[in-house]
């Protein structure tokens, strides 16, 4: 699997880096081509990528480190490094262009219309993130309860850290799934 | 148009915010934020906590990455980072973004070159995975509450989780659709007042 690290060090840089221009509407987005070139790649098997999919969403950072776990496994820590700024650093330098020609409009009409305007849509796109996540949870109504009331408490207690939450609710269904 | 020229200092905020603090900051975002909703994570700390930038600046550079691909809580991490201190605030928050995460990234994979799979380690992820979804909820709440006040803005975002949270649609056509309708909305209102 990790025949000429030379050549698996190019090969990720050639798949991540265009990705990370695909990846509209976040790194979700092309979860189904790096899936694809993972595993056509040798970078991993079908089982070895839900793991390590897995493994992105209960470690921290952003979005997933998926880009990371699977350059890893393609090439040890140089893969990891060349995956993550291949997926990383393209959209990085593009937002930051983009926020600069954006920046020199501060104090019109224009910049506060649309400030105000997109707030709303933004606070759509974060309840509509958490809502497919929990329909695509293959763990049922546990979820959404565990959801719900982590959101009122939350909301009641905003400077509340939410690490103590995130572990609770880890221990929980551990412990519920070591009782069935 | 009263367009200012150059990049005038942003009125919203406190004051300059040095280079190690922005540092400091998104280095303890990149070792707490569990679950994968970078976004909600950024909000809760820099909004809410330390107050560095406010609702509406968050949620507008949010939106408007939106049209710029790439994981969104990077592109937050370069705008905020921008905001607060220029090229270098952005390099920095960024840098600090990523270090923990990609060494933990790295442990884990090891880890589970051992350890394979386990039952109750999945049920204890899908735990994890809930509660973070609680913050994803939280943010969107609190930001529709905060970030544009009115009954227009809220059937705005009404409109934007019937689209992409129940019907599933596609997000980008959404957002194209419904973001200029919301922005001359804004402008109305604006004129009005």
């Amino acid at each position: 699997m990790r025949e000429g690290s030379e050549n698996s060090l190019f090969a990720l840089f050639i798949v991540f880096a265009p990705l990370s221009l695909l990846s509209f509407g976040g790194g979700n987005a092309v979860l189904a081509d790096i899936a694809q070139q993972s595993i056509a790649h040798n970078w991993t098997s079908e089982r070895e990528f839900a793991d390590l999919f897995a493994l992105s969403r209960a470690a921290p950072g952003p979005g997933s480190m998926l880009a990371t776990l699977i350059g890893w496994r393609a090439a040890g820590v140089p893969g990891a490094l060349v995956a993550t700024i291949a997926f990383y650093l393209p959209s990085a330098l593009l937002i930051f262009g983009a926020a600069r020609v954006w920046g020199r409009w501060r104090g019109s009409i224009w910049y506060d219309a649309v400030e105000r305007g997109l707030a709303p849509v933004a606070a759509g796109l974060f309840l509509s993130g958490g809502i497919v996540v929990l329909r695509a949870s293959p763990a049922g109504w546990p979820v959404w309860a565990a959801a719900i009331v982590t959101t009122a408490a939350l909301l009641r207690w905003p400077r509340m850290h939410p690490v103590p939450l995130l572990l609770g609710g880890g221990a929980l269904f551990g412990l519920v799934a070591v009782g069935t | 148009m009263d367009r200012v020229p150059g990049n005038p200092p942003d009125p919203t905020l406190p004051g300059p915010i040095s280079l190690a603090r922005i540092f400091a900051a998104f280095l303890r975002l990149g070792c707490t934020a569990f679950g994968g909703n970078m976004p909600g994570w950024l909000h809760r700390d820099i909004v809410v906590r330390r107050g560095w930038i406010d609702d509406r600046v968050f949620l507008a550079d949010f939106a408007m990455g939106q049209a710029i691909p790439g994981s969104n809580g990077i592109k937050l991490t370069v705008q905020i980072g921008q905001r607060l201190h220029g090229a270098l605030g952005a390099a920095a928050a960024l840098i600090g973004l990523l270090t923990i995460p990609f060494a933990i990234a790295v442990a884990l994979g090891a880890l589970y070159a051992g350890f394979g799979e386990h039952r109750i380690v999945h049920a204890m992820l899908d735990g994890v995975a809930a509660t973070a979804i609680g913050l994803t909820f939280a943010t969107g709440l609190h930001s529709a509450v905060h970030g544009s006040p009115g009954p227009a803005a809220l059937a705005i975002c009404a409109a934007t989780v019937v689209a992409v949270g129940v019907m599933r649609w596609p997000m980008l056509p959404v957002v194209a659709v419904l973001a200029p309708v919301s922005i001359i909305l804004a402008l109305i209102n604006g004129r009005r007042r």
